[in-house]
This record gives C-alpha cells, sequence and structure tokens, in this order.
C-alpha cells in the first residue's frame, strides 16, 4: 500500500473518531446541564466554556460573555473553522476519496452520505432546535461506518491502519475529555457542597464516553473519580477505554509489523511499552496526580504517532 | 597541439524555509567530442549526499541530487579537466557558388532533418516588426552571411550584465541593445533561423584569458549547421568562430533546453542561489 | 420497487405490442429534418427499438420521474461526481444520465470499431514515423508545419522505440451521424481521453433502475474494459520483467475525472499514485510504500505529457515525477501513451487523416472524415471567413469543447469579433461544415417528458503489441440543451448507456 494512501486512511479514521467525540460530548453536556444538581453546572457559560477547552480552543478570559449560537455553530458547522466537525467530516471524505480504490464502495458510500447530510444541515435549525437531532445522527451515523469498516473491508492492511487511527484518536478524545471533565469538577466543588471525588460530572464524563450504564453495571456504585478514571483509563473490558484503545493500536500494527525480533526503535515497540506500563497501573498514582498523568500520556501518543507517522507513512 | 583546463563550478542554496524534499539535476559535465576530451570530474554537496548520473532527454549526461535530510543551506562544487584540441575553424572550402550554397537551405528534406533547430521557441521569437532586421545575402554563402551575422550581433548588442535576465523577451533586447551572451545566442539563433539556417543553443565554459566577454558563470554561444560542412561554433558574444577557449557541455534549440541547474524543491518561501565557475588554463603545449 | 416495475413491463408487452401509441411518446415532437435513431422518416420505429419503444411504452410519465430521481441519487451518493472548470466555487455535479438507452445493431457496430482500430493503428504508425524517418514530412503527405508547429512534438522522443512500438496505448474516437445515415469521425483523443467509467456506470445504472429491459436484448458487456486494459498494458512492459508493476498516475483527487482514475485503478487491481508516490532511483522508478520502496513498471498515465517530468518538461509541474522521463527512455518504465503522443492529438492532424490512413495502412477510411478547411491555407482562409454562418470553427488546441464557435448561432458582432480572432492567427483554427448530429428520444428532467436531442459516441480503442480492444459499448454523450450540438460534459452534456447487440 502506498506510504500516502496509508496515511490518509488513518486519518480517516481519525476524523470519523474526532467527529463522533466532539458531537457527542456537545450533546451529553448541554443536555446533563439542563438539569444538573448544582448552579454552576446548570450555568450555560460554564457548559460553553468546557465545550470550548475539550476542543482545545479555551476562553482564557473569565470576563467573556460567550454567545451560545456563536459556539454551537463554531464547533458543528462552521467552515472556517478548522476543528469543527463539518470541517472533519470533510476532511474524512476527502481522505476517503484519495484511497477510493482501497475501500469498499459501501464504506465509501456511507462516508459520503455522512457528508452531504452535515453539508446540508441547515446553520439556523442547528442552533435553535437541531442540536440533539445533529449530534445523536452524527454519532450514529459514524457507528454505521465502523460497523461498515468491520463488515466491508478485508481485515488486513487497509484495516489495520484505519483500525488505528480510530483507536489513535480514541485514546486522545478519552483523555481530552477526561482533562475537560477533570478541569470541571474542580470548578464545580464547593458549591452546595458537592466535593471533588463525588462530583456530578463523572457522571457527565461517563455519559461523554458511553460508558456510564456499563460502569454502573461493573461497580454498582455511584461514580466517583477514581472509579471513573479507573473504569475509563484502566479497564481494557470497556471499549471506550485509553487501555482498550491501546490494545487495539497493538494489535493492529502487529499486522504491519509482524516482526517478532526485537527491535527497540520499532512503533510497535513503543506502543507495546506504553501498554503495558498502564496494564500494570494502579489508580491511585495516577489520581493523586491527574495533571500529570494527563500531560504524560498525551505525550506519549503524539510519540507514538511521529514514529508511525516516520516508520509507514514517509512518502 | 592542445590545451588543458581545470574547471571549478560551484553553487550555493540557501532557503528561507527548512527545505523537505528537494531534487536537483546538473548539466554541467563537458562533453567529450571531436575537439575535447573530458579527462576527469568530481562532484560534491555539502551535505554528503550521493549524486546519480543520467541521460537527460537531448542526450546530455546530468548529475542529479536528491538529499534524504531536511536543510536551510546546500552547496555544490563540480570541477572538470579537460584537455582542448587545437582545431582550426577555418578547415574547409567555401563553395564557389553561392546561389546554389543557399538554395540547400530550400530543400524540404534538409528543413525536416534539421527541424528542433528551425523552429521558433519561446526564447527565439521576434515580433514581426524584428523579423527583417538582418536578412541574408543571397550572393553570399551561408558561411559568410553567418558570420556577418555573428559580426553584426556583437556590434549591435553591448555585453551588459544585471539589464535581463533568463525571462527577458527577444524584443526587449533588441529595444535596449544590451545583454549577456545568452542573449547574444538566442538573437543569433533567431536570425539564423529566419534565414533557414539551422542553429543551436550552446552552454559551456569560457576560458577568459584573453579578455573576452562574458561572467564568471557559465558561457553561451552557437552552433550553426553550414551544409558540406557540419556544425560550427559562433561566439556573437566576442565576434569569434568558438576556438579552444570554448569548453562545451550540450546544446539545444534554447536555453530552456540547457539550464545548468534544475531544480523541484518543496518548501515555501524565497531562497537565493550563488553559482560560480572558474576555468584555469593548467599547460599549454 | 424494482420488482413492481419488473412486472409492468410484463404487462405492457402484453397491451401495447402493437399500440405504437404509447403515452411517453405521446409529446414527443419529432423534427423531420434531422436523423431520429429510433424513428424512421416516416415516423415508424426502427425494427431494432420496436421491443423496448413497446417496454418503455408500458411506463407512465410519473415512472419515470421516480426512477430518474433515483438514478441521479444513486450517482450522488455513489460519488460519480465530477467538477467544472471555470467556476469560482467549483461545485460537484454528477453527469447527467438519460434512462432511454441507445443501441447500435451489429453492422452498424462493425464499421464502428474497424474505423476505430483503423485509425489507432495509422496515428500509432504516424507517431513512429514522425519520431524516427519522417517519411511523410519527406515525401510531402502531411505538411512539416503541422508538427512543427506543435508544442506537444516533443525531440525527446526523436528516435526513442516506445516497449512494444506502442504510442497511443489508448484512443477515444468521437464519432456521430449525420443526416445521411453515415457516421464520422470528429475528433481521435489520444491524450489522456477519458469517459470510459461513465460507460460502465452507465449500464450499472440502468440495469438497477429497468434491468428488466435486458432479458429482451442479447447485449454485450462492457464491464470487461478494466482487465482488457491491463492486459494489453502488460503486452508492453518493459524488457526483462515477468510480471509488471502497473499503477495508474493522476494528478490528484481535484481533477475532474479522478473518480474515473481511481475506478480504472479499483478494476484493474492496481495502485493510484499521485507523482509524489513515486521517485526515481537510478534510472528506475519506484512507489513509496509502507513497506518501503517497490519498483513500478507500467504507468497508465492520465497527466499530459509536459506535466509528467518537472527536470525535463514544465519546471513548474507538481504532478509529475522527477527524473521519469530519463527512466524511461532507458527502457526501465513503460509509459502509456507514451510521451510526444499529443503531437497526433490536433484538430489539424485531424484533417490529414485520410492521408494518413491510405500512406501508412493503403486503405480508405472505414469511417468518414468531416471535411475540414485549414485556416492556415491562403486560399482556404478565404473561404472560411466568407461562409463563416455555415461553418463550425475550431481552435486546433483546446480540448472539452471550449473556444468553439458555430457559425449559424452567431450574432453578427460575434461574426465579425470570430472573423477576427481568425483572420489574426489562422494556425489556431479549422472550420468544419455544421454536422447535424443524429438525435435520440432523451428523458428531459424540467418538461418531464421524451424529446429529440442531439447524440455522439465516443468509443474506446486499446492498442497492445500485436492486439488491441475496442470497447463494446462507448460513451454516447447527449446534448440537453435543446438544438445544442455540443456534448461535452463541460458543456452541459448527459450520456445514455449504449447497447452494442450480438449477432
Amino acid at each position: 500500500m502506498l506510504a500516502r494512501v496509508a496515511n490518509n486512511l488513518f486519518w480517516m479514521g481519525r476524523y470519523i473518531e474526532r467527529s463522533e467525540h466532539m458531537a457527542r460530548y456537545l450533546n451529553v453536556n448541554y443536555f446533563s446541564s439542563l438539569d444538573a444538581p448544582n448552579q454552576l453546572s446548570q450555568s450555560r457559560q460554564f457548559v460553553l466554556r468546557s465545550m470550548l477547552f475539550m476542543v482545545g480552543d479555551a476562553e482564557e478570559d473569565e470576563s467573556v460573555e460567550l454567545n451560545e449560537d456563536e459556539v454551537l455553530q463554531k464547533i458543528a458547522l462552521d467552515h472556517e473553522c478548522g476543528y469543527s466537525i463539518i470541517n472533519n467530516v470533510k476532511y474524512a471524505r476527502e481522505n476517503a476519496n484519495s484511497a477510493r480504490d482501497l475501500i469498499s464502495t459501501e464504506l465509501y458510500e456511507a462516508i459520503n452520505k455522512f457528508y452531504h447530510f452535515i453539508l446540508n444541515y441547515p446553520v439556523d435549525v442547528f442552533v435553535k432546535r437541531g442540536l440533539y437531532d445533529f449530534t445523536i445522527n452524527v454519532t450514529e451515523m459514524t457507528a454505521i461506518l465502523r460497523g461498515k469498516i468491520r463488515g466491508t473491508l478485508l481485515h488486513d492492511e487497509v484495516y489495520a491502519i484505519i483500525m488505528m487511527g480510530i483507536n489513535m484518536e480514541r485514546a486522545n478524545q478519552i483523555i481530552r475529555i477526561i482533562n475537560a471533565k477533570y478541569n470541571d469538577a474542580l470548578k464545580a466543588q464547593g458549591s452546595y457542597g458537592d466535593k471533588f471525588s463525588h462530583s456530578f460530572e463523572w457522571s457527565t464524563l461517563l455519559k461523554c464516553a458511553e460508558s456510564y450504564d456499563m460502569m454502573r453495571r461493573f461497580y454498582k456504585k455511584t461514580p466517583t473519580s477514581i472509579t471513573t478514571l479507573e473504569f475509563l483509563i484502566l479497564n481494557p473490558n470497556c471499549p471506550r477505554s485509553i487501555m482498550n484503545s491501546l490494545n487495539q493500536v497493538y494489535k493492529h500494527i502487529r499486522v504491519l509489523d509482524p516482526s517478532k525480533k526485537y527491535n527497540k526503535n520499532s512503533t510497535a515497540f513503543l506502543v507495546g511499552r506504553v501498554r503495558s506500563e498502564y496494564e500494570y497501573k494502579y489508580i491511585e498514582e495516577i489520581e493523586s496526580n491527574i495533571k500529570n498523568f494527563i500531560d504524560t500520556l498525551l505525550k506519549e501518543l503524539i510519540q507514538i504517532s511521529k514514529k508511525m507517522e516516520k516508520e509507514f507513512f514517509n512518502y | 597541439m592542445y590545451q588543458e583546463y581545470s574547471i571549478k563550478y560551484s553553487a550555493k542554496n540557501r532557503y528561507e524555509t527548512l527545505v523537505n524534499d528537494a531534487y536537483w539535476q546538473f548539466l554541467i559535465i563537458p562533453e567529450d567530442n571531436k575537439s575535447q576530451q573530458l579527462v576527469s570530474w568530481e562532484f560534491a554537496n555539502s551535505l554528503n549526499d550521493i549524486h546519480q548520473t543520467s541521460i537527460n532527454g537531448f542526450g546530455f549526461k546530468t548529475i542529479r541530487v536528491h538529499p534524504g535530510q531536511k536543510f536551510n543551506e546546500i552547496s555544490f562544487e563540480a570541477s572538470f579537466t579537460v584537455i582542448k584540441k587545437e582545431v582550426n575553424p577555418f578547415d574547409f572550402s567555401l563553395p564557389q557558388d553561392s546561389t546554389a550554397d543557399c538554395a540547400k537551405l530550400d530543400d524540404l528534406n534538409f528543413q525536416i532533418d534539421f527541424e528542433p533547430f528551425l523552429r521558433k521557441t519561446r526564447f527565439t521569437s521576434l515580433s514581426e516588426s524584428y523579423t527583417n532586421i538582418f536578412p541574408f545575402d543571397r550572393d553570399k554563402t551561408i558561411f559568410e552571411n553567418i558570420q556577418s551575422l555573428n559580426k553584426w550581433i556583437s556590434k549591435y548588442l553591448s555585453f551588459q550584465p544585471g539589464v535581463t535576465d533568463v525571462n527577458t523577451p527577444l524584443d526587449t533586447i533588441i529595444k535596449e541593445k544590451q545583454g549577456v551572451c545568452q542573449d547574444f545566442t538566442h538573437l543569433f539563433c533567431a536570425l539564423a533561423r529566419k534565414n533557414k539556417v539551422p542553429a543551436r543553443y550552446v552552454s559551456g565554459y569560457l576560458h577568459q584569458g584573453h579578455g573576452y566577454f562574458g561572467d564568471s558563470q557559465m558561457h553561451a554561444w552557437a552552433e550553426a549547421y553550414i551544409p558540406d560542412v557540419g556544425w560550427l561554433g559562433f561566439d556573437p558574444t566576442n565576434n569569434l568562430l568558438a576556438n579552444t577557449n570554448h569548453v562545451k557541455v550540450c546544446h539545444g534549440k534554447d536555453y530552456t533546453d540547457c539550464s545548468p541547474l534544475k531544480g523541484v524543491v518543496y518548501a515555501p518561501g524565497e531562497n537565493t542561489t550563488i553559482h560560480s565557475v572558474k576555468v584555469l588554463s593548467e599547460q599549454q603545449q | 420497487m424494482v420488482r413492481s416495475v419488473e412486472n409492468r413491463y410484463i404487462k405492457g408487452k402484453e397491451n401495447s405490442m402493437d399500440n405504437l401509441e404509447n403515452q411517453i411518446f405521446a409529446s414527443y415532437q419529432r423534427n423531420p429534418d434531422l436523423f431520429d435513431e429510433i424513428f424512421d422518416e416516416n415516423g415508424v420505429v426502427k425494427d431494432v427499438y420496436k421491443t423496448l419503444f413497446n417496454l418503455y411504452g408500458g411506463h407512465s410519465i410519473q415512472d419515470y420521474v421516480r426512477l430518474n430521481e433515483k438514478a441521479k441519487s444513486s450517482f450522488f451518493n455513489q460519488g460519480i461526481t465530477f467538477q467544472v472548470y471555470g467556476e469560482k466555487d467549483a461545485k460537484e455535479k454528477i453527469f447527467p444520465f438519460d434512462l432511454f438507452p441507445r443501441i447500435i445493431d451489429t453492422a452498424e457496430w462493425d464499421i464502428i470499431e474497424r474505423g476505430s482500430i483503423q485509425r489507432s493503428r495509422a496515428l500509432n504508425l504516424f507517431l513512429w514515423d514522425i519520431y524516427h524517418d519522417k517519411k511523410i514530412l519527406k515525401q510531402g503527405i502531411v505538411p512539416l508545419e503541422l508538427v512543427s508547429s506543435s508544442d506537444n512534438y516533443l525531440h525527446q522522443m526523436m528516435n526513442v522505440n516506445p516497449p512494444g512500438g506502442i504510442y497511443n496505448h489508448i484512443s477515444g474516437t468521437d464519432v456521430i451521424k449525420h443526416t445521411d445515415g453515415n457516421y464520422y469521425v470528429l475528433e481521435d483523443n489520444i491524450r489522456c481521453p477519458s469517459g470510459v467509467s461513465y460507460v460502465i456506470c452507465n449500464r450499472t445504472a440502468l440495469k438497477r433502475a429497468l434491468f428488466g429491459v435486458f432479458n429482451h436484448y442479447q447485449t454485450h458487456t462492457v464491464t470487461n474494459y478494466a482487465e482488457n486494459l491491463l492486459d494489453l498494458l502488460e503486452t508492453v512492459k518493459p524488457k526483462g520483467i515477468d510480471i509488471p508493476n502497473t499503477v495508474v498516475i493522476t494528478p490528484g483527487m481535484y481533477n475532474s475525472a479522478f473518480y474515473e482514475h481511481s475506478y480504472l485503478a479499483k478494476t484493474m487491481g492496481v495502485e493510484l499514485v499521485e507523482g509524489r508516490d513515486l521517485f526515481v532511483e537510478n534510472d528506475f522508478v519506484y512507489m513509496k510504500t509502507i513497506q518501503g520502496p517497490e519498483r513500478v513498471d507500467v504507468i497508465y498515465r492520465r497527466i499530459d505529457d509536459l506535466f509528467i517530468d518537472p527536470l525535463e518538461f514544465r519546471p513548474d509541474s507538481a504532478l509529475g515525477v522527477p527524473g521519469l522521463f530519463a527512466a524511461y527512455k532507458k527502457g526501465n518504465v513503460t509509459l502509456a501513451n507514451a510521451p510526444g503522443t499529443g503531437v497526433a492529438d490536433d484538430k489539424a492532424v485531424y484533417t490529414y487523416m485520410p492521408e494518413i490512413i491510405k500512406y501508412y495502412l493503403d486503405e480508405e477510411p472505414i469511417i468518414k472524415n468531416v471535411h475540414t478547411y485549414h485556416c492556415s491555407r491562403p486560399d482556404e482562409l478565404k473561404y472560411v471567413l466568407e461562409h463563416i454562418s455555415e461553418l463550425v470553427i475550431k481552435p486546433v488546441d483546446e480540448a472539452g469543447g471550449y473556444g468553439i464557435s458555430i457559425g449559424n448561432r452567431l450574432s453578427k458582432e460575434e461574426v465579425e469579433e470570430v472573423k477576427k480572432q481568425v483572420a489574426q492567427n489562422p494556425r489556431k483554427y479549422v472550420a468544419q461544415p455544421i454536422m447535424s448530429l443524429s438525435v435520440h428520444p432523451t428523458y428531459i428532467d424540467e418538461n418531464e417528458s421524451f424529446e429529440q436531442r442531439h447524440i455522439d459516441l465516443r468509443t474506446f480503442t486499446v492498442l497492445g503489441k500485436d492486439r488491441e480492444f475496442v470497447l463494446k459499448g462507448g460513451l454516447t454523450r447527449v446534448a440537453l440543451k435543446k438544438g445544442n450540438l455540443i456534448v461535452n460534459s463541460s458543456q452541459g452534456g448527459g450520456s445514455k448507456d449504449t447497447w452494442v447487440l450480438k449477432d
């Protein structure tokens, strides 16, 4: 496979996954804030700031009054905004376009339909009453895409590369979401006796990762900082956990690099190393310094990405 | 009698932003022909990347460099040792019947065989108003006509570096009456071809030891095809026939076919290139 | 839904076999001055179309409205789209597809197929000659001017022997049927003729919409193009290669024909590359894969000659591969079509086709040439300037229907303007009598009815070493605007599925 096309497929996977997490973050935060137990969590400004923080465009100036319509439009449907969902889907489609000789017609058509759905979504409808409909459609369509990827592609290099993209992005997005909600929980603590470890924001965090129900089933208790983080970071059976994402990346990179030889310079080696590190971690170690954990993991993910680029996507 | 030259070519490229990828092709190796012999050559670049040689579309040997690393600056050094034989450019007899001589130019087969060197190209096109600026005298032989063209251009244009560049059209050069060796040569080719004489652009090195015009870069002159004689070199910049001081690299329809350095560089921003050429006469025997 | 349509066919067949007054053609207006492909001069349906006519007659116009919508959205969802040049916001468009197929019977197809091969062979011999001995020029049959004034006459190709002796591996021949009922060639496209993917997409779309109609006709398949193309390209592989590694090179996904490039790569099962995916080392071509460099032996290029190698041709080309030409010249890679082929894809060369065919093959043209006036010849220029209103004026070096003026459609001012342009630069123009393209019933969206529209046909011929292949079908293009004679997709044309019948 061409290195350039591999790179495009990798990014196709990433953009699909990214748009899903962004859409869900908008949805969950907006709607759970409507009846949140404390005033700050209910505040619209608080929610909008959290959204901007999550997409990496935080508004640092506390005095700025954010405009809801503007923020929502910017994140979802703004053509001019590089990180907007519409641009993510556009890039995903462009990447698919350049590799359409390698992917199935079914997958291509699903991406194409997805793109046309978003492209034709009226902005005024979206900001006035379409937030739920739009975000739910985005998350459902990405689920369809994942189904088409799994169900219609040959499980070979092409598949492995797309899955690497999806899982790299998932790890990235989950850590971003953890970061954003951790930040919210810090800010929201204290009001109405809401403690950090029992913050309402942990439930929201789990919902943002579509993991709330299963977490409840697993722990049978109200989410706390410890249980939430343990579930989302370390539980290998939680499909959205960092651990599972790293396991998936490792599994798929093995398809591209089946070598059993000791090679400390290979990407597979690095992924394996990072993966094993988290496999045997205590959640207490992480919880005691979350900030540090987030920074380290982000750095490690960047390192993996760079290595992949050099090893496989060099063109 | 022969003369040995040592030629040094160097180029230094500097880029504003880091260059991700680049390809260069140098057309600077002196050719082996009847009057010159390439004894040895060397090439090196400051990044110590391996170079390759190839043959370009016109059959001349090129050097290619494709660096395997990112860089801001790169320099190239080449050196050549060439032995130039002393040839008498006038070593042929002029035809008796100049009308018959000139008539050879009207022959269709002749025009077909020499089509590449009779066509108008980007650098050898003249606007209507200048096409008759130097009509041939059919009472003279082709060689005599070409010689007077050579002389006429050397008088008509004055050698003036820095006023023209590679993209200056011929019309401007005629109007301004100045230019460098390239411009002299393009005008020569244009007017020779206009009068049906095949002419080609020659790129090479000039030994400037005799006060010839040129500069510290590669030189350009022309070759015209004289029926029954062959290709003869004319240096309109110096009003000369090409001689032992001219070391030929290649020829083509115009500068485009001969440009010494072609590059494809993937980097935004400005760049500067400095070339220099030194031709030293090593010994005379 | 499709199943119910199928049932209707059977019903329709029983009920209206002999009833020519069928509903959907009730409003069909037949202009007796034009050659209609399905109705004869008395308005009677021609034999070969009878069954089809009756089958279609079993539908209501509402069925077509619905089927047409479905076909459109299917093309859109499949991303079978192109971008039109010259628009500020280049939007994606589908190439409009017409549900009523065109039928070519065995006898007519035989002429077209033999004629297409004859032209491709003759052009190939012409190219070999002008890059070698130039006999046709020396014997004065074709003027030297014709090649010497062309930028596509590449001196770098002089005395180069392309593998297998083939220059124009892929040719697209545009033919029309005139009012006299004869086929004429309008153009030979041998640079990067496109459209073949639409032939196959049209067939697929028609099958999806109305598969029942295929039960009543024995139609040649069109899906075997890619395998034949690959086979024939492999016959011209470089020396010493057993199983060549073939690729398709595209200018990229923003090119208007990108869909076709990816379609061809996909169906041939080869990589679709861009210039930046390839590099040349020691005069061998490699592509950059995730497992490192991999050698490439045959390149089907969809990039124009002058853009293939910035070190040899246009230095500003970002589409090409530095060093590719030297690798080609050394015989280490095959390019299809060969560089320098473009010189014969010239409207001025076209006008000499009868002479070229005669000279190399000692045959008469099987498909006629449209008589052409060369504006470069003073007497013909004079005729053209005096008869502009009866002629089509074409620039010799523009593709895609750009710059064409049709004399009887011009206002007085426009006539003067065209005259001025032609007189200023006569070499740039040729003129031909206005040919009346045959017409075919075509479903017109905005009027919700079938109407007469002009059509042409592009055939696709592939030349290999000692073998050739003509796709039994071709692209029938329709000028959707009423009375319009220009069928190019960039000028608002559509297309039809084209059936070549088996014996």
